[in-house]
């Protein structure tokens, strides 16, 4: 506790914090400010920024406020939910493995070995071409958090075997307690703030990962993301046109975001890894 | 800390060295075997004010130049710069040019092709009636070839060699049709039989084993280029200077580019990045807004800039409820905002809609009747009418908060969401969905987009595996047009269940089998290549026009050009535009466009 | 043997368990493209100009003859079921005979760029990616090393405007540096060429020419690519340093009075280590990474055969290049491994520990 309380005193915690909270603001309040409407055209194709529509429209003469909210949201939540699955996977799988050592831990380790060979856009593309319906924004958001949860588990497997030769697990051992029992009383709530941190790093490696693959044309069909708008920006030639308001805006979404989970995560490593702190 | 500048140097070393490991496959092809003029050395450098950039064409390596396989790359396919087609195509004046056939004649057994006598291949040899016969024989043996559905389509039963340095295509007595024989004439490449045919006795006969040669060594044709070097950045053609055309067709003049070049790039982008920096002098690549891009100029410097040939539709699959019904296919029509798509999908590149399968406009135009038009079509955005038809068929819509929820049909069930599909990554082709489902929602007929991956698209097109699918039927300019394509969307013989692939008229509509059936329908089609009388022939597209219109089998969205048609003149100037309609507006190089290569100028002297 | 020496015994282990993760990894690589209803002839088939029922029949069975899709009866007629579907060759027959000829140096032929051989398609772009990759990356490294060093060692004012930048670069998504250079150096200045490897009027060879025409191309796909690296490396440096400079190895030598030059370099020695690391995962991955950049400057290289294949169902292509990637990742990793097995005391003792 002293140490979170000691988190809301690092500025550059709080910077991030504020710039984080402020996205999560605009996704969720947003559509209560402005109005939302991501499907009538109210323009020309790519109309300059102006009084109404302050960022203009898309190719398609659609608001582009509209856009980059819709967008925002549905980026947030692909995020949180790749970002959940990844750590609780990478969570499990490293610290079990990191615990127990031996023969399980070489089986666990060739399975995350083996999603690490194996490219996210891959399985991506190939799932969806045997799904009826498409790749969905849920779908994309599992894909991504079940093939990028690898580097969590190695990283807490570290952890969690440098945990294994503490004291007072060794104690727990001679004392009969089970290994599934040592794993959630011993090890994880040492390892907690650490998994959180891995949590908050992997949301932001889950946003950027939707932005990459959508902006390669292999985003969701049934929603519009921060990538996908800038994958139409793209096709359309808004690039080429210089219709910056196509683009920059939501590169300046995507960026933010991650830039202040990478803010906040960095804060909270320099309080809890005491060694960190100068 | 004396080793930190040597490991620095080797970096530098490694990229400098990269891409000349890039090219370790670089092909050169070897000096000419019996070539009669001398083989142009390989030169390194190609000045700018000898060489042209052609773009648009190729987007990935080229993998072959075998002129008989279908997937062959830039300089061949559909182009007459190394291998010739016997005639060319002039989609303005409607009217075949010469090329390797000097003359032609149509009756009503037979289409005779007058080879030129003056024609050569690059190795000295002359060019045959023999050749032109061994080519289209090739596909009555072989019926994986492009020239097969010739003989398999039983348009023709022989090709024979008529009077000396004629050709003979014998027609089938019954279908008595040229067209198709026509349109192969503007679109089958005469193969030298010198060439292929001990290549073919080596493979055992074996079509598979002799598509499987590249043709990329010193490839022996007939046109106006050769084949140079190509790579997986660029294809190069240079100037075959003793080209046999220059001196029939140009008096003795040469083509002015001495290099036609295509580079290859990964997206429509890097092309018009290409075009607007000057590093492509032409190209049909897809690119939005064109009006905005000062340099880039088109056929028309206004709108609709391109000249249109073909009309993307919508296929329903007619076979099954709720799309069998024609109240709920004029409602569809009705509910679309073409104007939307017309000037957000397509920025412009098209004139407004008109209802039925001919095109209003250019050589169709004669065909087009703006009164059928309007008393039987259903491809004008009007709610109303939408509205109407749907209360004809029964139909009810569900709205909640002005949203679409579901449609009931007559008996007071809800219908299944209709899905439309289009391939992924087809970003005009996805704008124009998106509007299309935008409208009919509006209307209250529940549909929906689906986007899918495009190898599994052309699988689901062909064995009908579709609500609602988008496609363009034969979009190139052709002598047949629009009798292929009344004929690609209306035809239903050789009927083939859903499941099994058809190749033409997808959605099986006028299942031959079936209570409805339409005999009429095959009737026309099969009458109107034999008309000879311009007012009767009118009068069949007509009828023909109107019953599509009436049975509304597909839903056409808007025009397009076959190909676009982009260029500058920052390297090269003299190409055709509207104001200046010397030539068509084809690619340099491609079909009657090829020609444009003799009245281009290097821009600055040369 | 072995009981004496537990390096090469850690060693031994860690490459056998990577090699049965190589076994599994082919296996997957290859069922993975193939578990879709996808049928790739159908893409190809589709590139053919008109057809009708008989020649689009004649042509699939060639096809489906070719890349073993289909089973065949004696007279090598494709086997079809009622409703006129081809009969599939079993999965299982398909990847014997893929092992088979993957053995013996071939990886079958490209559908989509038939009648290409795989081989040659990776042969062809790989050089490209080698060369615009592993420069960019170990510059990156070494780079944002010494960054990371810097700015750990002289806090202050450097680290206060240094680290946030690099926290910045490092979250701005790739792609996004690449268009914003296409854009801004591209396009609206045209200080470098936007797309390509070359320029189209030189042809690659050892002349002036071309070498300098190649270098100004490199330009911008390296920016893109070394600015991120750097940024994520100096952030990683930057606390393994700060790390270590608090570690009691320190504060014991520099109670002994040991130069501060000295303390400096083995503090920095061991932050190094696990940077390894990054590299050579980094080094690993360069082939999937280097998709954006190659797209986005249309330039030359292996993640565009990737893409390409992988959005035309091209089987063999997808396969061969994943298997090239399985063998790079797992040899970066297993390399790692061992190299901090040697390198590292600490990592070494607890070897020696496992072993007793």
């Amino acid at each position: 506790m002293e140490l979170v309380k000691g988190l809301f005193k690092i500025p550059s915690f709080l910077f991030g914090l504020a710039l984080f909270l402020g996205t999560l603001g605009l996704a969720f309040f947003g559509p209560l400010l402005w109005h939302i409407d991501v499907v009538s055209r109210v323009g020309d194709p790519y109309m300059a920024p102006g009084a109404g529509h302050w960022l203009g429209t898309d190719h398609l003469g659609v608001d582009m406020v509209s856009m980059l909210i819709t967008g925002l949201r549905a980026s947030l939540y692909v995020g949180f939910l790749a970002g959940v699955v990844a750590t609780v996977v990478g969570t499990l799988i490293g610290v079990y493995g990191g615990y127990k050592g031996g023969l399980l831990d070489d089986i666990l380790t060739v399975a995350t070995n083996l999603f690490l060979v194996i490219p996210t856009l891959i399985v991506l593309i190939l799932l969806s071409s045997s799904m009826e319906k498409g790749r969905s924004l849920t779908l994309i958001a599992l894909i991504i958090g079940c093939t990028t949860w690898t580097w969590s588990a190695r990283a807490v497997r570290a952890q969690s075997a440098s945990l294994r030769a503490r004291d007072h697990v060794a104690l727990a051992r001679i004392n009969g307690y089970s290994t599934i029992e040592i794993v959630l009383e011993q090890i994880l709530p040492y390892l907690l703030s650490y998994v959180f941190m891995v949590f908050i790093l992997q949301t932001a490696t889950a946003i950027l990962t939707e932005a990459t693959i959508s902006m390669l044309g292999l985003g969701p069909y049934d929603s519009i993301s921060l990538g996908k708008i800038l994958n139409d920006a793209r096709t359309n030639e808004a690039l080429i046109g210089g219709k910056w308001w196509a683009f920059i805006p939501a590169m300046v979404l995507v960026t933010v975001i991650a830039f202040s989970l990478y803010v906040i995560n960095t804060a909270m490593e320099g309080v809890f890894n005491p060694r960190l702190r100068k | 800390m004396a080793r930190r500048p040597f490991a620095t140097a080797i970096i530098a070393l490694a990229c400098v060295a990269a891409p000349l490991l890039g090219c370790r496959k670089h092909k050169t092809p070897g000096p000419a075997s019996s070539s009669g003029g001398a083989n142009p050395a390989i030169t390194t450098a190609f000045p700018r004010n000898e060489t042209l950039y052609v773009g648009g064409r190729q987007w990935g390596e080229p993998s072959s130049f075998n002129p008989l396989a279908g997937w062959q790359d830039w300089p061949v396919n559909d182009m007459n710069l190394i291998y010739e087609t016997l005639l060319m195509y002039d989609p303005l004046a409607g009217k075949l040019v010469p090329l390797l056939g000097e003359s032609y004649t149509v009756t009503d057994d037979s289409v005779d092709v007058a080879i030129n006598a003056a024609a050569k291949w690059s190795d000295g040899q002359p060019l045959t009636a023999d050749d032109v016969k061994y080519t289209f024989d090739l596909g009555k043996q072989f019926k994986s070839l492009l020239m097969s559905p010739l003989w398999t389509g039983g348009y023709i039963t022989d090709v024979k060699l008529g009077e000396p340095r004629h050709v003979v295509f014998v027609l089938d007595s019954k279908k008595k049709n040229a067209l198709p024989v026509l349109d192969a004439c503007v679109e089958i490449r005469i193969v030298p039989k010198h060439v292929i045919e001990p290549m073919l006795k080596a493979a055992n006969n074996n079509i598979d084993d002799f598509l499987k040669q590249k043709f990329d060594k010193d490839p022996i044709g007939s046109g106006p280029y050769k084949l140079l070097a190509y790579s997986g950045e660029k294809i190069v053609t240079v100037r075959d200077d003793n080209y046999w055309g220059n001196k029939v067709f140009f008096g003795g003049k040469l083509p002015a580019p001495k290099y036609v070049t295509h580079p290859i790039y990964k997206s429509n982008e890097n092309f018009s990045v290409g075009l607007m920096q000057g590093n492509v002098d032409v190209s049909s690549s897809f690119m939005p807004r064109i009006q905005e891009k000062k340099v880039v100029k088109a056929w028309y410097d206004k709108e609709p800039y391109f000249v249109p040939t073909s009309i993307p539709m919508l296929w329903p699959e007619i076979l099954h409820a709720p799309l069998d019904d024609v109240h709920l296919r004029r409602a569809m029509a009705f509910a679309i905002n073409y104007k939307d798509i017309r000037d957000l999908a397509v920025s412009g590149y098209s004139d407004p809609l008109e209802s039925g399968l001919v095109l209003p406009t250019g050589l169709e135009q004669k065909f087009f009747s703006a009164d059928d038009a309007k008393q039987y079509g259903a491809s004008r955005y009007d709610l109303d009418a939408a509205k109407a038809e749907l209360k004809a068929g029964g139909y009810t819509a569900v709205f909640k908060d002005g949203e679409l929820v579901e449609t009931h049909d007559k008996a007071g069930k809800k219908l299944p969401t209709l899905y439309i599909k289009s391939p992924s990554g087809w970003t005009d082709w996805e704008s124009i969905v998106r509007i299309v489902v935008k409208g009919m929602r509006a209307a209250g007929i529940d549909v929906r987009e689906r986007f899918i991956e495009a190898n599994v698209f052309w699988g689901d097109l062909y064995s009908g595996n579709f609500d609602l699918i988008m496609f363009t039927p034969t979009p190139q300019p052709e002598p047949s047009k629009p009798w292929s394509r009344f004929d690609y969307v209306l035809n239903s013989s050789e009927w083939a269940p859903q499941g099994e692939k058809r190749y033409k008229n997808m959605g099986r509509f006028n299942n031959p089998k079936a209570p409805g059936y339409v005999a009429r329908i095959d009737e026309l089609l099969d009458q109107i290549p034999r008309i000879k009388d311009e007012a009767e022939l009118i009068k069949a597209y007509r009828e023909l026009n109107v019953l599509y219109m009436k049975n509304q089998p597909t839903i056409p969205l808007v025009y397009r050009p076959n190909q676009f048609y982009e260029f500058t003149e920052q390297h090269w100037k003299g190409f055709p535009t509207a104001a200046n309609p010397y030539l068509p507006p084809q690619m340099p190089g491609e079909r009657l466009g090829t020609r444009i290569l003799w009245h281009l100028t290097p821009v600055g002297g040369s | 043997m072995l009981r004496k020496n537990p390096t090469l015994r850690h060693v031994l282990g860690r490459a056998g368990w990577y090699f049965v993760t190589f076994l599994v990894a082919v296996a997957v690589n290859f069922f993975l493209p193939r578990l879709g209803d996808a049928n790739p002839i159908d893409a190809i088939m589709a590139r053919g100009g008109a057809m009708d029922s008989v020649s689009a029949r004649e042509k699939e069975d060639a096809y489906l003859r070719e890349f073993g899709l289909a089973q065949t009866d004696s007279n090598g007629k494709v086997v079809r079921s009622a409703d006129g579907k081809p009969v599939k060759t079993g999965l299982a027959s398909q990847f014997v005979n893929y092992v088979e000829m993957s053995l013996s140096g071939d990886l079958g032929t490209s559908i989509l760029q038939y009648p290409k051989p795989v081989m040659d398609i990776i042969l062809d772009a790989i050089p490209w990616t080698i060369c615009l990759q592993l420069p960019t990356i170990i510059l990156g490294w070494l780079f944002g090393n010494l960054l990371g060093a810097l700015a750990a060692y002289k806090r202050g004012v450097f680290d206060r405007v240094l680290y946030p930048l690099a926290l910045l670069a490092s979250a701005i998504p790739a792609f996004c540096v690449g268009i914003l250079l296409v854009y801004g150096l591209g396009i609206k200045h045209q200080w470098f060429p936007a797309v390509g490897g070359y320029d189209p009027s030189t042809t690659p060879e050892l002349s002036g020419a071309f070498l300098s025409s190649a270098a100004y191309h490199y330009v911008m796909p390296f920016l893109s690519i070394f600015l991120i690296v750097v940024g994520g490396q100096s952030i990683g440096m930057r606390s393994m340093v700060i790390y270590e400079l608090g570690t009691d190895y320190v504060k014991y030598a520099k109670l002994l009075g040991m130069k501060e030059s000295k303390i400096l370099l083995y503090t920095f020695r061991n932050a190094m280590l696990p940077q390894l690391t990054g590299l050579a995962l980094a080094i690993g991955a360069m082939v999937g990474g280097a998709l954006i950049t190659e797209i986005i400057f249309s330039y030359p290289g292996l993640g565009m055969a990737i893409l390409t294949a992988i959005q035309g169902n091209d089987y063999p292509v997808i396969t061969g290049c994943t298997l090239l990637l399985s063998i790079t990742v797992l040899v970066a990793n297993f390399s790692v491994d061992v190299l901090l097995g040697l390198l590292d005391p600490r990592i070494r003792a607890a070897q020696a520990a496992e072993a007793n």
